[in-house]
């Protein structure tokens, strides 16, 4: 069993080591990144990504209860969470493709990163550095980010239409239903079983 | 604050693993082994916490070393990683864990430093709050969503694709007394289970497709 993967989406956990002063440029990055809104327009773009984060771990920061030994670091750490849709290697080559300036203005930071472009050297870097999943739960597992995003034009489509048609005589009703289909045609894709990939 | 987009919250807990070299079956191994049998569809503990949309448990051994000239350092503990994304506020989240999929909480965290059991439910919380990481950057492509309008939309999204096949040509006085039956089979529906591994069918077309067969159609 993959347990990155569920249904339609895939579970990456990232982990890098920075030079803890490099940190606040990131920091300063995604602050710019998060309050910019046009900036995010790639990560949007790429339409695969439902959820995704990154964590910054000072070293003195990792959580420390009753007599667990305190960590002695040398490094920040950054972690990384995405639930995409696809392959790994499809995700990486899309990220790597469309995203190469932002990926590298994040992890150039982080010790010995190649760089997004070229792929190769790029894909060994975060293989190195991922972990796998132990377990990965989704509630829409037959469903892509798209199929989320088109399901909820439609539900306010046909919903507005319900709305709108009652009571109407059939021919009326007929160029309301015909506008309808015309309106929703791209968004009705069926969702189903993913393909198979790594 | 970054561990919120819209409506939808991202908690990010590392729980220090217990160390024991005593124990027969290591608490890590124990986790892996644990989590290894936990269903990951409608039957998943995270199905009846209903507001998670998505989440995923992984035990981090260690860190990570990337090669020389970078300096090699290890981890003193093992952590269990917990990432979740889910709608509304942490604190009703983390009760909502506690109070309704205990076993699975006491079955992962138990193997985990400090955990204070679930008999004090605000003790469980105050202790996820203590391992919490503050996201630095956080996407959700869909914010403004709940988990149950998602399944609602995407139940709809089917239906009507269904309910266009099967009505394709009809008069419009037909389409439209099918379209009222739809619509009420779509408010009538019961609502889907998160984690299932489909949308389901409507009952008008379990109805319809009843009555095709009793025709020999």
């Amino acid at each position: 069993m993959m347990t990155n993967i569920n249904g339609k989406a895939y579970a990456m956990t990232a982990i890098t080591p920075m030079k803890p002063w490099k940190t606040w440029i990131v920091r300063a990055f995604f602050f710019i990144l998060g309050h910019i809104k046009p900036l995010q327009k790639d990560l949007v773009n790429l339409s695969f990504i439902h959820f995704a984060r990154w964590v910054i771990i000072p070293r003195h920061r990792f959580p420390n209860l009753e007599n667990q030994p305190k960590e002695d670091l040398r490094y920040d750490y950054m972690l990384f969470f995405s639930n995409f849709n696809g392959t790994w290697n499809q995700y990486i080559d899309a990220f790597s493709a469309v995203l190469s300036r932002g990926l590298n203005l994040i992890w150039i930071w982080s010790e010995k990163f190649p760089g997004s472009v070229p792929v190769t050297p790029f894909k060994q870097y975060i293989a190195r550095c991922q972990f796998d999943t132990d377990y990965y739960y989704t509630a829409y597992p037959y469903a892509t980010t798209n199929d989320v995003k088109a399901a909820h034009r439609v539900e306010d489509a046909v919903t507005a239409f319900a709305a709108e048609s009652k009571n109407l005589p059939p021919d009326e009703f007929m160029r309301g239903y015909q506008r309808l289909l015309v309106a929703v045609q791209a968004d009705l894709g069926e969702t189903g079983e993913p393909p198979v990939g790594t | 604050m970054a561990n919120q987009s819209g409506s939808v919250y991202g908690l990010t807990v590392l729980s220090p693993v217990l160390d024991d070299p005593e124990a027969e079956v290591s608490h890590n191994v124990a986790i892996r082994k644990y989590l290894s049998t936990l269903p990951r569809d409608e039957s998943s503990p995270f199905s009846k916490v209903s507001s998670t949309h998505m989440a995923r448990l992984v035990v981090m051994e260690d860190v990570v070393f990337v090669g020389h000239p970078a300096h090699e350092e290890h981890l003193k503990s093992q952590y269990l990683v917990f990432e979740s994304n889910f709608d509304g506020d942490l604190d009703t989240y983390l009760t909502r864990m506690a109070q309704e999929i205990p076993d699975a909480v006491e079955s992962v965290w138990s193997h985990c430093v400090g955990y204070p059991g679930l008999k004090n439910v605000r003790a469980f919380v105050a202790y996820i709050k203590r391992c919490q990481l503050t996201t630095t950057f956080y996407f959700a492509d869909v914010n403004n969503k709940t988990v149950q309008q998602t399944l609602r939309a995407l139940q709809i999204q089917s239906g009507l694709a269904r309910f266009i096949e099967l009505n394709q040509g009809k008069p419009p006085s037909e389409i439209q007394s099918a379209f009222a039956e739809f619509w009420n089979s779509v408010e009538t529906a019961s609502p889907l289970a998160p984690g299932a591994k489909g949308v389901g069918e409507l009952p008008c077309f379990a109805a319809g497709r009843a009555a095709g067969s009793e025709g020999g159609d």
